[in-house]
């Protein structure tokens, strides 16, 4: 059942909340030992917040949008007084002292968080490989990676465990797992939705959205989480309106844009014919298609590891051992210390990446590193700008190919970052993304569809994700837990 | 690669710096494309201008960061004393323990 149905059901007293967190729990135990998806599950106090919900129902009182709906967290979002280890050795035992923004949003209208779920280690990765903690399985074919950095959001909710739950997306970790798992996943405009609560990887990049089994719970979830917050200074005061209200109107006549320099001739496999038919679907939804340029989308990746690195290395300077988290034993110095701490506890590809920021940032590199890369964007922001006077909305695939095999890109970083290449532009250029369903590929794994709007026209985009699903009609059917 | 590793606090083993070596150059000669793209005219102060949606950035009232809070920051701290957290001296003492 979808999370909207589920929290009508609750509302009406047709279902309760009890049951139906049980039930989750139930499937969670059945499949999860195969997926790997869930880091840490929190029954108890679950269970009381769905009896809490039922009472309320019992009493007469309204209930959220998102009443009882059992929902799952990546591992770098605070929920009050619960672990949260972003996926890394170096937060182990950390307790979050106060609730993200996001969550709290989605527990005041009424959605149960019933536990935390795997992630690349401070998101960075492509496949969930990097996590120090847990593998997690696509639930299409257990030898292949879910994607990531949000991979156990997207299995979580492939595997049916949870209709709904919330990731994060830097340079791909929603839309990219999304693909891979055959569930819609949104990046929303960057400071539609609050940053607060949610471990910083690239501040000027991160943005968390929802993941879910079709369009109308991610638009359900994007607006319960979307808004203000003055906790976090970059998030938008723009209104949020209402995404579930227009979105089945339709996208008769309206431009989409399909983007010269994306090369399906690049795509692996069967990705280019699924794209031509995802096209051929949003032309019989009545769009009209035409063709863009933004030249500077080939620089995006290359862009992208610049600025992403160059922010993570000043962000993650913070995990030193002396605050929280895990501090190395026996040093006799403050700089022993750190330097033992952070050696200790943070895995390869983070170091990779703090090595290529630090690079990127030091004395004598700056101007020809970050300062280009930082004036790039700029550039490629104007373009998409540009873009955007002749389509509405454009379109490309979500990521070169399906999943690929656990295992097989993890000694080559290059190769994984390079599966970034349609996401990481939007990032870049601050703009939503949804990726939805648009098939299998020839080995019968799901395949996506990104579609792209003009900053905080993520409702357009929903719009549009809704249409092709009702044309398409993809379900997600996963035969390993069926 | 060990300058950039010390600066980021990071030490490297002999068999991560092995690894890393080519790898890194690998990444850095695909960012090296970088060089060959006409970025335009725009300062960064402009990009940086363009992309702050940071508006509203005036005095509000401080959150109640009352005591329990504290309690809780210092519950996650490694070593603390009497509500401080304790670290190692600053400086090594030559032959001294901790």
């Amino acid at each position: 059942m979808t999370a909207e149905r589920l929290a009508a059901a609750i509302r009406s007293g047709e279902r309760n909340a009890v049951d139906t967190v049980e039930a989750a729990f139930a499937r969670i135990e059945k499949v999860d030992g195969s997926v790997g998806a869930f880091l840490e599950l929190w029954r108890d106090e679950a269970t009381e917040r769905a009896a809490g919900i039922d009472s309320r129902r019992d009493e007469g009182l309204p209930l959220g949008p998102l009443a009882g709906v059992p929902t799952a967290l990546k591992d770098n979002m605070s929920l009050a007084g619960h672990e949260l280890n972003c996926g890394s050795r170096i937060l182990a035992g950390y307790r979050a002292p106060y609730t993200a923004g996001a969550v709290e949003r989605l527990v005041a209208a009424d959605a149960v968080p019933v536990g935390r779920v795997n992630m690349d280690e401070f998101a960075m990765g492509s496949s969930c490989e990097n996590s120090a903690l847990a593998t997690t399985r696509n639930p299409w074919d257990l030898t292949m990676a879910p994607g990531g950095s949000s991979g156990g959001s997207a299995a979580a909710v492939a595997a049916a465990e949870v209709p709904l739950a919330l990731g994060s997306d830097t340079g791909g970790s929603i839309r990219q797992p999304a693909a891979f798992c055959g569930v819609v996943g949104v990046k929303p405009t960057y400071g539609r939705v609050s940053r607060y609560g949610l471990v910083a990887f690239a501040s000027s990049l991160d943005q968390i959205g929802p993941l879910a089994r079709n369009v109308r719970d991610a638009a359900l979830a994007l607006g319960t989480i979307a808004g203000p917050d003055p906790r976090d200074s970059t998030c938008s005061e723009e209104p949020v309106g209402d995404f579930l209200e227009p979105i089945e109107d339709g996208i008769e006549g309206l431009k989409v844009g399909t983007i010269r320099e994306v090369r399906t001739s690049s795509l692996e496999g069967d990705a280019a014919r699924r794209f031509e038919q995802a096209l051929e679907a949003l032309a019989r939804c009545g769009a009209e298609l035409v063709e863009v340029s933004v030249p500077l989308i080939e620089t995006a990746v290359a862009t992208y590891y610049v600025l992403a690195n160059s922010e993570a290395s000043a962000n993650l300077a913070r995990f030193d051992g002396s605050r929280y988290g895990h501090r190395a034993a026996g040093a006799r110095s403050l700089t022993e210390m750190y330097t033992g701490s952070r050696s200790e506890g943070f895995g390869p590809e983070v170091k990779r990446r703090i090595i290529l920021g630090t690079f990127a940032l030091s004395s004598g590199y700056y101007d020809a590193y970050y300062g280009r890369a930082a004036r790039i964007a700029g550039a490629l922001r104007q373009q998409f700008t540009e873009a955007f006077e002749q389509a509405e909305l454009l379109v490309t695939p979500t990521s070169p190919g399906g999943a690929f095999r656990l295992g097989e890109r993890v000694d080559d970083p290059l190769a994984m970052y390079l599966s970034d290449v349609f996401t990481t532009p939007t990032s870049l250029a601050g703009i939503p993304g949804i990726s939805v369903p648009c098939g299998l590929d020839s080995r019968g794994l799901p395949l996506g569809l990104q579609i792209l709007a003009r900053p905080f026209a993520d409702g357009t985009a929903l719009r549009a994700a809704r249409a092709f699903e009702r044309e398409t009609g993809f379900e997600c059917r996963p035969e390993p837990v069926a | 690669m060990r300058r950039i590793a010390e600066l980021a606090r990071l030490r490297i083993s002999a068999r991560e710096e092995a690894t890393f070596a080519g790898q890194l150059s690998e990444i850095v000669d695909y960012i090296d494309q970088l060089r060959e793209v006409d970025d335009g005219a725009a300062s960064l102060e402009e990009t940086e201008a363009a992309s702050d949606t940071a508006d509203n950035d005036l005095p509000r009232p401080a959150a109640a960061a009352g005591s329990e809070l504290l309690d809780q920051f210092l519950d996650n701290a490694p070593a603390s004393l009497d509500r401080f957290l304790l670290v190692p001296q600053v400086k090594a003492t030559p032959g001294g323990d901790e």
